[in-house]
């Protein structure tokens, strides 16, 4: 166990390009970060590179580090790439189709020549078993036994898998013979990995609860060794904390139980930009958070409400159109509620020939060859390229003045790629891609506050991520919103949120019926199987018993209804004299987001959430902010004319992020310049440091 | 006429629009009650200028429902002329002739109203929970069975909503609740895709949309012309058939010409209306014509009302495809759904890479149970599931998986959680893929058990029982639809059968067609498709050739 003296922990995110360390140690009042190319052979080795330099660069030994807090795309890539293992797959007799039947719909509608994802497990390797459970629970028909250990058998001897998932019709609602099935498999083969659909998703719907049970095994063997290789090399440096991962929900869990159910780290880099966003908007007081980060490849938004990113529970992996819902493997697992567009800096812009429009993206240069102003082979401009064109970048202090930027390379690229083909100039052009690529995240991020009946004036913004700061002030714009928050720092930003999050877990357990008929003492009995389950997780992830919160949820709807909508409910015991808060919180929720209710119509529930969590971290920059407060002048270091859509070429005062104090206060037009980004500060809006050094900015 | 839009203002201004009529589709999705509209996507929404033509569609919903809504508004532009349109005012018609070919679905049209000027219109459809007559039938002989007729009238004057229409309608219908719920959703929709109108008018500075609709409407009939002036002139026809309603079977006569940047579809020579409701009205006629038209030639191009300018639809007065009132029309799908295969086969020599064959899943089959459950409340559930689709040029056909329609299907657990119906199996069909140098796709096996203590009612809508979806290019045929109780008798395949309790039913769903001989088929696929069971050891052997 971590010594007194163990007070440091090290969160660490492995990208597709980058692998992104942060330190933290409160009690030395130390925040360090580190970057370094991620290594996609064994992602483990820039991990320890990563965390040895991170301690020698702090004066630090591993002895001193409490715990490591570590977030991989390794599972969604793995999808993605279709480099999983080889899985067998168990069903009920009748079903073995229902992974690739799937939904039967055609996610566009004027594609004759659709491509569909595959199925991670063939038709071949899925095998049918004689046993049935109703949906009230009855065998209907028993389990064959021998015929489950005849189909394993076939599984591994001939089909040669590594894991097998198990995926049983209405097991949510009574697991015994998947669980038998296991028994029976694990006898046979104990160290193959098995994954039953009622322990990785015990929720009503048979496609996506064979799908992420699919989707588990199929990720279950490749990172149980990484697990176990990452653990063992720190260890082999003297490292004695623990070793937490990052969910998909924005929690953090032990090892072993993200070697069970590694599906549930699909989403678990992404969810630390909305952690830190969480962070901040907190630390700055903010009820009301679009949290929008924009990269080299997308943008990604997400609300954060209470201080707390909304979630949902279910997510697409693996899409055949990286941006189109409907194209990929569907996983019922509890994610950060965030929309991702095809919207980066690297974004290319080209005229269709179908339409003579310009375009703006999905397609992105990616890191190689970048924009064209990178001068690394690129001929297409780019969003940065625009960016570039209307001076809201400088040529000479890019990623700190580390690149050079080429200027008349991006001009001419504009002039022959755009200007020719539609009879605009280069700076018209320039102009249109930032038009285009704004407009395009203002109506994804306006979309998805419709479908939760919100409305964007009352959010305010925080802005991070390379692009991010750039394009922030004209999207608040375009999106009516009066006030953008962009912290200090966009890289280590989202870095921050491996530190603050709290270990914890989301149960969910499927028990459908009409409140009026509803077994309550049922529903009370699987609260408590969830409580206890969640309580034994946390507290083995290092949470006080006593300290950790449960927030029980009904997904509920009207009969008839294909929508469910989460409901808190008053406490995990419930009864009959329950019903009119219930009944009441059903509507609450209901008319919050459709803004009217049917009082006279019945209700039905279908699952039980229980979201588990014990506090987390608490970091406070702002004691570790070395300034001197009350200097509120700001100076600028240069002048930079920017062109602004339906104002012109503006002169624009040029501040330097890391001379801006608390108290520092300016108006736009004006832009401000860190390492990793360049805030746009439009004309009209008036700018302040608040006392965590955030850039707070406030539109006309 | 046609202001000046430079191509990048153009871009984003149509993007606004396409939002603006996603974001009212979404305002109808969360709040419809019918399980149709979400399941099988039978919804749309639509934004028109002030004659009634469509500026920007939704993205998602059916996309002949997006053909039709214009053709709507301009007849109730003719009984409601503009200048009579007050702000609040939503008009209504679930009429067949006016609106989409059968009475469940209504369409309601709001004005758009900015700085007091009339300029446009936001408009929806969605398949209504109910609509009174004969539920679920394809047997009625006049359509005053088939369900009570809302002519074009007021659902809202000056936004006080109308009473004595609604008392009527309400009092005509088996789920009076569900179907005020699902219009109050539709008004809902509406009210969304006009405030976003009126926001981006404000936003952009435009008087009204009159301009910006010619310069959208330009570009997509341009993308539209060039596509068919690509394809040779010519006359193509081509023949299909169906099972009709008993001995009465169907003939679609298909004739496309192609002339410069312009197409004729016509259907002369197609068999006349017949007093049973598979007649299929001209205005859905028209939409599932134009509709395979555009994903064949010009797929990815956004679509307003230029889109289909360039083409032209007839059909002969009183034949099934363009039947006279009080002709029964409620199952009108199973013949409109066709239209798709004919016109890929006429144009088959002249467009082959363009085109995929026939689908099992066109028309779609749909069995609805209802009954009494055991606690003694009624159900009525429909079974959603698709055939598979035509094989395409270059690839497979799509297991179960529709086209023309889109529907989904729902979850097994989910129906069985509501209705007292055990699916004992519901798995791909082996060997009901068309064979061919790409094979059609998979149709699908149901089974199941009707468990109620009293008997329970089958309303079944389907064909190609006796005429399956063909191949195309020497591809074969896909399996037919087979639907068969345990003792083997069968229900009528478009009417109602009473089941007993503890009946089984087995429901084969129809392949897709073929596309290109089938010994040209690449051998290591047609292995792979052995192995995997989608094929027999005996069709390998016999129809490809596997040595």
């Amino acid at each position: 166990m971590a010594s007194g003296t163990a007070t440091a922990r090290i969160g660490i995110d492995v990208g597709g390009t980058f692998t992104d360390l942060v330190l933290h140690d409160a009690a030395r009042d130390i925040t360090h970060t580190g970057k370094l190319l991620t290594t996609p052979d064994d992602p483990s080795r820039a991990i320890i590179d990563g965390t040895v330099r991170l301690l020698e660069e702090t004066g630090l030994t591993p002895a001193d580090l409490h715990s490591v807090i570590h977030g991989t795309t390794l599972v969604t890539n793995t999808i993605i790439e279709r480099t999983g293992a080889t899985v067998g797959l168990l069903t009920t007799e009748g079903f073995r189709d229902s992974i690739e039947i799937g939904r039967e719909t055609r996610y566009d509608l004027y594609d004759l020549f659709l491509e569909t994802p595959t199925t991670l497990v063939p038709r071949r390797r899925r095998l049918e078993v004689p046993e049935r459970i109703g949906a009230d629970g009855d065998v209907l028909l028993p389990l064959d036994e021998a015929a489950v250990a005849t189909a394993a058998r076939r599984l591994v001897e001939e089909e040669k898998v590594e894991a097998i998932a198990v995926a049983f019709l209405h097991s949510y609602r009574d697991a015994r013979h998947e669980k038998r099935a296991g028994a029976v498999i694990n006898a046979l083969y104990p160290a193959l990995p098995l994954s039953l659909s009622a322990e990785v998703a015990p929720e009503i719907r048979e496609y996506e609860r064979a799908s992420t049970a699919c989707a588990n095994a199929y990720v279950q063997p490749l990172m149980a060794r990484y697990l176990d290789r990452v653990e063992a090399a720190l260890i082999e440096r003297g490292f004695h904390g623990r070793l937490y991962i990052m969910l998909s929900g924005g929690g953090i869990t032990t090892v072993r139980e993200a070697k069970a159910y590694p599906i549930r780290l699909i989403e678990s880099g992404p969810a630390a930009g909305a952690m830190a966003s969480s962070f901040i908007a907190r630390m700055a007081g903010l009820e009301r958070v679009v949290s929008f980060d924009m990269g080299g490849t997308t943008a990604k938004m997400c609300l954060v409400e209470g201080y707390e990113p909304n979630h949902k529970f279910d997510f697409e992996a693996g899409r055949v159109r990286r941006f189109q819902k409907g194209s990929g493997l569907p996983l019922k697992v509890s994610v950060v509620d965030m929309i991702e567009i095809g919207a980066g800096g690297g974004s290319l812009a080209r005229v269709d020939p179908a339409s003579g429009l310009m375009k703006v993206g999905p397609r992105s240069a990616g890191a190689m060859p970048g924009p064209v102003c990178y001068g690394r082979g690129g001929t297409e401009p780019a969003v940065t390229d625009a960016d570039l064109v209307l001076g809201r970048l400088d040529p000479a202090y890019f990623l700190g003045g580390e690149m050079k930027l080429d200027p008349d390379r991006v001009t001419r690229a504009f002039a022959e790629r755009i200007s020719a083909k539609i009879g605009v100039d280069a700076e018209q052009a320039a102009l249109g891609v930032q038009r285009i690529v704004d407009e395009t995240m203002a109506a994804a991020t306006r979309m998805h506050l419709a479908e939760k009946g919100k409305d964007p004036r009352r959010f305010t913004m925080i802005a991070f991520g390379g692009a991010g700061p750039v394009h922030a002030w004209n999207l608040a714009r375009l999106l009516k919103m009066r006030r953008v928050v962009v912290p200090l720092g966009a890289g280590v930003a989202s870095a921050l949120g491996f530190l603050v999050a709290p270990p914890a877990t989301d149960m969910v357990r499927s028990h459908v019926a009409r409140l009026e008929r509803l077994d309550w003492d049922a529903v009370s009995a699987l609260f408590a199987e969830m409580a206890a389950e969640g309580r034994a997780l946390l507290t083995e992830a290092g949470a006080a018993e006593g300290a950790i919160s449960f927030r029980p949820v009904a997904e509920m709807r009207h009969v008839g209804q294909g929508f469910e909508i989460p409901v808190p409910l008053p406490s995990m015991s419930l009864s009959a004299a329950d019903l009119p808060v219930i009944r009441e919180a059903f509507f609450a929720a209901y008319r919050d987001r459709f803004e009217r209710s049917m009082e006279d119509s019945p209700i039905e529930a279908l699952s039980w959430r229980l979201a588990c969590a014990a506090p987390g971290q608490h970091i406070d920059l702002g004691g570790a902010v070395k300034t001197k407060p009350g200097t509120g002048g700001a100076v600028p270091r240069a002048t930079r004319r920017v062109l602004f859509e339906g104002v012109g070429w503006q002169d624009c005062p040029v501040y330097d992020r890391y001379a801006l104090a608390p108290g520092a206060a300016f108006a736009g037009p004006a832009l401000v310049e860190e390492r990793e980004s360049t805030c746009v500060v439009g004309p009209g809006s008036k700018v302040h440091i608040d006392r965590f050094l955030n850039l707070v900015m406030d539109l006309e | 006429m046609t202001e000046a839009f430079d191509p990048i203002t153009l871009e984003i201004y149509w993007n606004r629009l396409i939002s603006a009529a996603d974001e009212a589709a979404t305002g109808l999705l969360r709040t419809a009650f019918s399980t149709i509209v979400r399941e099988s996507n039978d919804f749309a929404t639509v934004l028109m200028d002030r004659r009634g033509e469509s500026v920007a569609e939704n993205t998602g919903g059916l996309a002949s429902f997006s053909c039709i809504l214009p053709r709507t508004t301009k007849a109730f532009l003719e009984k409601f002329p503009l200048e009579t349109w007050k702000p609040g005012d939503t008009v209504i018609t679930n009429d067949p002739w006016i609106a989409t070919g059968h009475l469940p679905d209504f369409t309601v049209v709001t004005g758009i109203f900015h700085r007091g000027r009339l300029v446009g219109f936001a408009g929806s459809i969605s398949h209504s929970p109910d609509i009174g007559g004969s539920l679920w039938a394809a047997d009625c002989r006049e359509i005053f069975e088939e369900g009570i007729r809302i002519p074009i009238t007021h659902l809202l004057r000056e936004g006080q909503w109308n009473e004595a229409m609604l008392e009527i309608l309400l009092g005509n219908v088996r789920v009076p609740r569900q179907v005020l719920g699902d219009l109050q959703a539709q008004v809902v929709a509406n009210e969304v895709g006009a405030r976003r109108i009126a926001e981006f008018l404000d936003d952009t500075g435009l008087d009204d949309l009159e301009g910006l609709s010619a310069a959208l409407q330009e570009r997509t009939d341009r993308a539209m012309r060039r596509a068919i002036a690509e394809l040779p002139d010519g006359t193509y026809a081509a023949e299909i058939g169906a099972d009709g309603f008993d001995a009465q079977k169907t003939l679609i006569a298909c004739t496309v010409t192609v002339r410069g940047d312009t197409m004729q579809i016509d259907y002369t020579g197609t068999s006349p209306q017949i007093d049973r409701g598979i007649n299929c009205p001209m205005n859905y006629t028209h939409a599932y014509s134009v509709y395979p038209v555009k994903c064949a030639l010009d797929p990815f191009t956004p679509r307003n009302e230029g889109s289909y300018r360039a083409i032209t639809v007839t059909a002969p007065e009183r034949s099934i495809l363009n039947p006279l009132y009080p002709a029964p029309v409620s199952a009108r799908q199973l013949t409109g759904h066709l239209l798709a295969g004919a016109i890929y086969k006429a144009l088959a020599p002249v467009m082959p890479e363009k085109i995929i064959a026939e689908c099992g899943g066109a028309p779609t089959m749909r069995a609805l149970f209802s009954g009494a459950r055991a606690d003694g409340d009624s159900f009525s559930q429909v079974l959603f599931a698709s055939g598979g689709m035509g094989a395409a040029p270059h690839k497979d056909g799509m297991a179960a998986t529709a086209f023309p329609t889109n529907v989904g299907a729902g979850s097994i657990e989910a129906y069985e959680s509501v209705a007292p119906i055990t699916v004992w199996k519901k798995r791909l069909r082996q060997d009901s893929g068309g064979a061919g140098r790409f094979r059609g796709g998979l149709g699908q096996e149901v089974e199941l058990e009707i468990r109620t203590t009293t008997p329970a009612r089958l309303s079944l809508l389907s064909d190609r029982h006796e005429h399956p979806a063909s191949g195309i290019l020497g591809g074969e045929a896909g399996g037919p639809s087979v639907v068969r109780f345990a003792d083997g008798s069968k229900p009528h395949p478009k009417s109602r059968t009473t089941v007993p309790p503890g009946a089984r039913l087995t429901l084969l769903y129809a392949g897709g067609g073929g596309y290109g001989p089938p010994r040209e088929r690449d051998r290591d696929a047609v292995r792979a498709d052995l192995a995997d069971g989608y094929i027999s050891p005996g069709a390998a052997r016999d129809t490809y050739g596997l040595e």
